[in-house]
């Protein structure tokens, strides 16, 4: 057992998927010699070989439809996207072909793919190394959206993934690459999919967030237990299909709910947990849901870039805000 | 002193190592000059200057890792503007567009109640919208809820107004809309009375009187109309406690009947009150209303008068009290007495002149 950062945890999870499964493979554009734009596949291609930790051109289309073939002809790509931004080119792959292998073969053929890719804000890159734009992936059916918060769970999470049979967006913080470190325990076991993690159990109001966002909403529950407020943090970690019965259950408990991403406010995922309880958990809240997140507008250049994301302060007012309903 | 503090290197590295420094402390630089050398988890980078300047300190030396926020290195205070790190000058930027308030995204609407503290009283049975909010902006919270449950819950099940008591309530209420009641009281001397007399056939033929003497007392008086009914006819009502509340059966032409006539039906009406088999016909029509309240206890009282009537006469308890009697104190037995009339229609006066009346003739022997 060891302290490691999250993105280690990566490397290790990745390391262990290839030593227990054959058919798993590492693709990307300079994960192989170089070992990853931010060092998660360092080591690999050393220690499995060329065949299966394999170095692409720069075409992130190519990267995602090579997932598919291979994943259709019975092996488990992992591919890297360099940043949020370079996703954009996968699209087509993901949503006409991973998402629906499945349902197109009637079931013969599945697309065991995940695909990798840092995701946030906060690193002082350019706007488009910085996004968030899971509610994009969230949207499409056939597709899971998973994203880690810290280096155990990105561990065990990344493990389920890649042995997930269906297509799995694995999108990591980059924001808390290096930022935690933690003991994680390399013994191959995966995390559940579709499974929210309660950090912090609260009876005032419910705290939810994913992701990076989840420092600092920590960090207010905190603020909030100095006002006598007990806040209870929820890590969604998969957010599509995302642990509804966990999340109400929550907010029966409390009647109050705060949704914090880091992503651009209009058709966030904020707004599918706020419908969500509106439509199912409606009769136990006490105040308006309220939602913190980036603004609508590019992510601004790094002088602004704080400004641009949710602040514990902005977390913590707007629970303030929804404790003053009794 | 101008401090320049461990650049973000980005991609969210937190330190870095120094592996070499390019300049001395004392050296002149300028603006971009390589600063340092520094080793992070993905490659060997150079810092270079933001300003120009003269090196006054250099913090860490080779080996130490350094937090990206953490002073690097200090300039000596110098005249001259600090360029920051753009080389060249940068066109300023257009002015934004003003836009809308982004923090109004951040403040939800108003709302008078939660949908939880609704749920709750209507768990609870309680009318949310005879409350008065303590929560933000006054939206109800649920201690408003629970305190006004409680409230009920200490009152006890109420029950609904049925039958006289429901009349009563709608009779009285529009009586108190409509009539603007003013009155007068005096107590008649009843000391001389001879035995058996009849306190109620005594009233009603005292009324009787003085309606004669004052006949704009028994009236109907139709407001919505501005009409005015004097009436020769006296029909008074009387007013009958009963366990189920107030009734009010009709005593019909009271100044043609004699004593005993009166006081057969008296005694007809008041068990027809308590049997309740009172016809609804002879609960109607009343010109004037005598109100014995007396028999239960009190001197005075403030009476209400139904309309179309215009007046209502009320008897107190009859007992011994002291008075001036032929120049001396002295107890007698006196019957206190009240006229209450609408100052609508009938004046300050001739209610007074109907009290003298009223009490002139109770104070006969017989």
């Amino acid at each position: 057992m060891a302290e490691i950062s999250l993105v280690e945890a990566v490397n290790l999870a990745l390391a262990r998927a290839m030593t227990d499964d054959a058919s798993v493979v590492v693709l990307g554009e300079d994960v192989g010699v170089n070992g990853g734009v931010f060092r998660a596949t360092v080591g690999l291609q050393k220690r499995f070989g060329p065949d299966r930790v394999i170095d692409t051109p720069l075409a992130e289309t190519l990267i995602s439809g090579l997932c598919v073939g291979m994943a259709a002809q019975g092996l488990r790509p992992v591919c890297e996207i360099q940043f949020m931004g370079f996703v954009y080119p996968c699209i087509d792959q993901l949503v006409n072909h991973a998402s629906r292998l499945r349902t197109r073969t009637r079931g013969r053929l599945t697309c065991p793919m995940v695909l990798r890719s840092p995701m946030g804000a906060g690193i002082h890159a350019p706007e488009h190394h910085s996004e968030s734009t899971e509610a994009m992936l969230a949207h499409i059916p056939g597709l899971r959206v998973v994203v880690p918060s810290s280096p155990a769970r990105a561990y065990g999470l990344l493990l389920a993934a890649i042995r997930d049979p269906d297509p799995v967006v694995f999108l990591e913080p980059t924001r808390l690459y290096r930022a935690i470190k933690e003991d994680v325990i390399d013994d191959g076991e995966a995390l559940a999919l579709d499974t929210a993690f309660t950090l912090r159990d609260g009876t005032d109001v419910t705290l939810v967030s994913w992701g990076a966002m989840i420092r600092e909403t920590l960090v207010a529950a905190e603020r909030l237990s100095e006002n006598n407020i007990s806040a209870e943090v929820i890590d969604l970690a998969t957010l599509k299909p995302y642990d509804e019965e966990t999340l109400l259950a929550s907010v029966a408990k409390t009647g109050r709910l705060v949704v914090i991403h880091e992503a651009a406010r209009t058709g966030g995922f904020g707004a599918e947990i706020a419908a969500s309880v509106a439509e199912r958990g409606l009769m136990s809240l006490l105040a308006p849901v309220e939602r913190v997140t980036g603004f609508d507008t590019v992510l601004p250049l790094p002088q602004l870039e704080l400004a641009y994301m949710p602040s514990v302060e902005r977390i913590t007012k707007a629970a303030l805000r929804a404790c003053a309903y009794t | 002193m101008n401090k320049f503090l461990m650049p973000d290197l980005g991609e969210g590295l937190e330190e870095a190592e120094i592996v070499a420094w390019h300049v001395n402390v004392g050296d002149h630089i300028v603006a971009d000059q390589p600063l340092v050398s520094v080793e992070t988890d993905k490659a060997v980078v150079e810092v270079p200057s933001p300003r120009s300047g003269r090196i006054a300190r250099l913090n860490g030396a080779k080996g130490d890792m350094v937090k990206v926020g953490a002073p690097l290195v200090e300039f000596a205070t110098e005249e001259g503007e600090d360029t920051g790190t753009v080389v060249g000058t940068l066109a300023r930027p257009e002015e934004g567009r003003k836009s809308r308030s982004l923090a109004a995204h951040e403040h939800p609407a108003e709302m008078r109640a939660s949908p939880a503290v609704r749920t709750l009283a209507k768990k609870l049975n309680v009318d949310i919208d005879l409350l008065t909010g303590t929560g933000p902006n006054g939206s109800l919270t649920r201690a408003d809820v629970e305190r006004a449950a409680r409230g009920l819950a200490n009152l006890g099940a109420g029950e609904p107004l049925r039958g006289m008591r429901r009349s009563m309530a709608q009779r009285m209420a529009q009586a108190h809309r409509e009539v603007v009641p003013a009155g007068v009281v005096d107590e008649a001397d009843i000391g001389d009375w001879g035995p058996e007399q009849d306190i109620s056939v005594r009233l009603i033929r005292a009324i009787s009187r003085a309606c004669k003497a004052e006949p704009s007392l028994n009236a109907h008086y139709l407001a919505e109309r501005g009409v005015r009914h004097v009436i020769e006819r006296i029909d008074v009502a009387i007013a009958v406690d009963t366990e189920d509340g107030l009734i009010v059966p009709v005593l019909r032409n009271v100044g043609e009947r004699d004593a005993p006539d009166l006081r057969a039906g008296l005694d007809r009406l008041r068990i027809d009150a308590a049997n309740r088999i009172v016809p609804p016909e002879e609960l109607k029509g009343a010109t004037i209303t005598l109100s014995n309240f007396g028999m239960f206890g009190g001197r005075f009282a403030h009476l209400v008068i139904v309309p179309p009537q215009v007046s209502i006469v009320g008897a107190g308890r009859a007992a011994g009290r002291v008075v001036a009697h032929r120049g001396s104190p002295a107890v007698r037995r006196t019957l206190p007495l009240t006229v209450i009339f609408d100052h609508r229609v009938v004046t300050g006066g001739e209610g007074a002149r109907f009290l003298a009346a009223l009490k002139a003739d109770l104070e006969r022997p017989t």
